[in-house]
């Protein structure tokens, strides 16, 4: 057929899917697909174990001097609590939709480096493990998921918990690393050749620019990491202030990475948003040009924001001046991003899917996470604010509010590319209500308890507070509904698993690539691709009369 | 209301006026913002919803014009918070290029030590202040990083160790402020709570005085008993007494203890039954801490107890 184009192919057959026997073919896998489906279940997992440590916590601070856990404990289970969802459950959950999809989205058949991307995925995997590990060896890292100096060092910390945690962490850095670099490259070399960059699927583009972001963040922190490591093994002392070091040089490696990490963790939702956004509106995306050009503009100002996580550390005015401005500026590209997406929804023709909702509980959400967010570029508000429970208000509606609800998103949109089968509407409509207004209860009231006056990472708090009780019982009870719509949308996988296959290639009438080719998609994604001529190949297909304007 | 007023009172008697406006600034604006998100979206997915399963919208991509607009607007809002900020940051932390502290704190693992180095009173704790005069507050560290927030009296600061770093506190009211560390600083970082009293111009002095007065020593037997048990028990090791041999820096300095209303950073009133129960063991009252269970017989309790407790 003269309308389709051949793809080239490697010569080499890689061993995946269908080149041996048995279930342990997944741990010798080097294909894309697999892996991404390894990622998204180790994500899973981790964020089950991370869930459960959360419910502790909440459990803990439901009333005023609790003592169910010992504070060791506590401190234990927040620390590991942040780490897994941070490194373990978004980030691999995050990787392994783009590991699985980027390729399928530019018409490649591979990851540029198919080797380097199992590589990636175990690293990820032994990292996590090798950390949790820590709890059958003395005790688990007890200085937060920042690892402050000087706590986390020998003379305060004098469990190996923290050379867990270290360890565990550069690990999974360099799978990052590996993936960043993965990313780049399939994106440079294996896209389809009619494909030009300003061509890309927004979701594409946003794996793209992020991995940049990671190749630079993470040698930040492995090199802070590295140095902690030095000085709890061999009693250097990089970050010991009492023996020359720099107890604030610490913060600056952690926070140079800390803060790029937390873009590496929302410029994939904003790609997932993206893509579902202009699907279920069946219109094309409000403003491309805008929306791939700001996220570029948010990647070069992450790394000149960080002081904004030390306004309280005594750097003078004009230090801390220039980074509100900085801080300031990259509210500016992020914020004008929901109105594309709400501009998107106008006038279109909306359909109302588990996916869509999860979009849109995203733009009020996380709204509400960016607007407390701009509130800290404000020195004197983060004077007063920082390190309180507006601060856990604050991420958890960036990373649950817009991350979370954007892999939810994305999970519900592309389940039936994935498995073949479509998750239950009904149940997942269960699951969007239950961890919608679980996730407001539990945390929209954490603003008014750190503007109270309650500090973070606490393991309790006096009685004879005004409303802090009662607000934290609230707090605790959303909880367990986040709790119980995690469990409807266990059920809902474990369901749709059961089932026979029947999903359509195209199930959405999406406009992409990944949606040309079977679901799921054969161990060789293509074998023969539509013409690309503009950002939405299958409306042009589909549409012969009324195509997109041509960009090639 | 009287509920709204005592809800919002712990935070916004913040004495420092700019802080505030910039609060209400950005409360209305960010407001705003959310109401016009929250509204667009509810009202477009309302309005916009497919009514056939096949039907098509207009094929549109974007409007230029409205792009821009909302550009210009994002970055002079941007701009106005910008040089408010910058405004409030230079009025709140201006300080001296040669600091002269009125007050020095150093925060240890899990208590304050205060220090005035014009009066050259030394305690713990319990920290005084007078009223309607601008304190230079000197914070530092004597082991991990901790954070000075007395929401009511001004900034936050870190308290690193190796860096001093300066702020202004202000009273306006003699009464006592609450705050909390607000550095993740270890097992009891929890309990790293701060009350500070402030007294007017003339109970600051009298504060003072008292403070620099000798220890009364009530002659008792068991006071007597009490003091020889502190020395032997090698509980001087750590405590030092202003007035007797004893200056060590590590736990609390306990010189008029029993003047004092709290303990253990305001998480019990001094009484003789706390401060027996924190003596059996304080492990047990305040897990981690540094002070070891010493397993003294009741009697040396009663002892110990009666010493401390009477050293006003």
């Amino acid at each position: 057929m003269s309308l389709f184009i051949d793809i080239p192919e490697d010569d080499d057959q890689l061993p995946a899917l269908n080149t041996g026997r048995g279930k342990l073919i997944w741990i010798s896998s080097v294909d894309h697909k697999q892996l991404g489906i390894m990622y998204l279940w180790l994500a899973l997992f981790f964020f089950l174990i991370g869930g459960i440590e959360a419910m502790i916590i909440r459990a803990q601070l439901a009333s005023a001097d609790n003592d169910l856990i010992s504070p060791e404990l506590y401190n234990q289970i927040f620390t590991m609590h942040g780490t897994t969802m941070i490194f373990l459950a978004l980030m691999p959950a995050l990787i392994g939709l783009a590991t699985y999809l980027l390729p399928l989205m530019i018409g490649a058949n591979e990851m540029a480096f198919p080797r380097l991307n199992a590589f990636s995925f175990w690293m990820t995997c032994m990292g996590g493990f090798l950390m949790y590990f820590s709890f059958f060896s003395g005790g688990a890292p007890d200085a937060g998921w920042f690892n402050y100096a000087p706590l986390s060092e020998n003379n305060y910390s004098s469990t190996a918990g923290v050379d867990y945690y270290l360890v565990g962490l550069i690990l999974t850095g360099m799978g990052s690393i590996g993936a960043g670099l993965n990313f780049v490259t399939t994106v440079l070399t294996l896209r389809s050749p009619q494909m030009k960059l300003n061509m890309l699927p927004l979701f594409a583009w946003m794996i793209f620019i992020n991995g940049f972001l990671l190749l630079a963040a993470f040698p930040l922190l492995n090199a802070g990491l590295f140095m902690m490591l030095i000085d709890r093994q061999f009693d250097a002392h990089f970050f010991i202030p009492s023996t020359g070091g720099s107890a604030i040089l610490w913060q600056h490696f952690f926070w140079a990475f800390g803060h790029p990490e937390v873009y590496i963790l929302a410029l994939p939702a904003f790609g997932i948003i993206s893509e579902v956004i202009p699907v279920f509106s069946r219109k094309p995306i409000f403003g491309y040009k805008f929306i791939a050009a700001s996220t570029v503009a948010i990647a070069l100002l992450a790394f000149g924001v960080w002081i904004h996580h030390m306004f309280a550390a005594g750097m003078s005015n004009t230090v801390n001046g220039f980074f509100a401005a900085s801080s300031m500026l990259i509210g500016i590209p992020t914020g004008i991003k929901v109105i594309n997406w709400i501009g998107t929804m106008y006038k279109g023709s909306i359909r109302m899917t588990v996916s869509m909702m999860f979009t849109m509980a995203f733009l009020i959400d996380f709204t509400i996470g960016g607007l407390s967010g701009a509130s800290f570029a404000i020195v004197p508000i983060d004077w007063q604010l920082t390190d309180t429970y507006y601060v856990v208000a604050h991420i958890h509606y960036v990373f649950l509010g817009g991350t979370a609800f954007g892999i939810f998103a994305g999970i519900f949109y592309w389940f039936p590319k994935i498995s073949g089968r479509h998750l239950s509407e009904k149940l997942g409509k269960w699951h969007l209500w239950l961890f919608v207004l679980g996730f407001n209860m539990t945390f929209l009231l954490q603003h008014v308890l750190g503007i109270l006056g309650m500090p973070r990472r606490v393991y309790t708090y006096p009685v004879d507070l005004s409303y802090w009780e009662v607000l934290n019982l609230i707090s605790s009870l959303g909880a367990i509904f986040m709790f119980a719509g995690i469990a409807a949308f266990l059920w809902n996988i474990y369901v749709t698993l059961k089932k026979p296959r029947q999903a359509d290639d195209n199930p959405w009438e999406a406009w992409t690539l990944e949606w040309a080719t079977t679901s799921p998609p054969q161990l060789q994604n293509f074998t023969s691709l539509p013409p690309v001529h503009s950002r939405r190949p299958l409306w042009d297909l589909k549409h012969p009369d009324n195509p997109d304007k041509k960009l090639n | 209301m009287l509920m709204i007023k005592n809800f919002t009172s712990i935070f916004w008697t913040n004495t420092d006026a700019s802080t505030n406006q910039l609060y209400t600034y950005f409360g209305i604006a960010a407001g705003c913002i959310l109401f016009l998100v929250i509204f667009f979206t509810y009202y477009f997915s309302k309005k916009y919803r497919a009514k056939q399963p096949d039907e098509l919208p207009e094929q549109k991509e974007i409007n230029h014009k409205f792009e821009l607009f909302i550009l210009i607007l994002a970055i002079c809002i941007t701009a106005f918070f910008l040089i408010m900020s910058i405004n409030t940051m230079q009025q709140i932390q201006d300080i001296p290029e040669n600091p002269k502290p009125d007050l020095v704190i150093t925060g240890h693992q899990w208590w304050w030590e205060a220090k005035y180095p014009q009066s050259g009173v030394l305690t713990a704790n319990e920290i005084h202040i007078p009223v309607g005069k601008r304190i230079l507050l000197e914070v530092n560290s004597a082991d991990v990083i901790h954070s000075w927030w007395v929401p009511a009296l001004g900034r936050k600061i870190d308290m690193i160790p190796g860096l001093k770093n300066y702020i202004w506190l202000y009273a306006d009211k003699p009464r006592e402020y609450l705050g909390a560390c607000s550095e993740f600083c270890g097992i009891e970082h929890a309990r790293m709570r701060i009350r500070v009293v402030a007294d007017t111009e003339e109970d600051f002095k009298k504060w003072t005085e008292s403070q620099l007065e000798p220890v009364i020593t009530q002659a008792t037997p068991l006071f007597d008993k009490g003091k020889a048990l502190f020395e032997q028990k090698t509980c001087t090791n750590c405590h030092g007494i202003n007035g007797t041999p004893f200056s060590e820096n590590i736990g609390p300095n306990l010189t008029h203890f029993g003047s004092r209303k709290r303990f253990l950073s305001d998480m019990k009133p001094v009484t003789r039954e706390n401060l027996k129960e924190w003596l059996t063991n304080p492990q047990n009252v305040k897990p981690g801490v540094k002070m070891p269970n010493f397993i003294f017989n009741p009697d040396e309790i009663e002892a110990l107890t009666e010493y401390i407790y009477n050293l006003k």
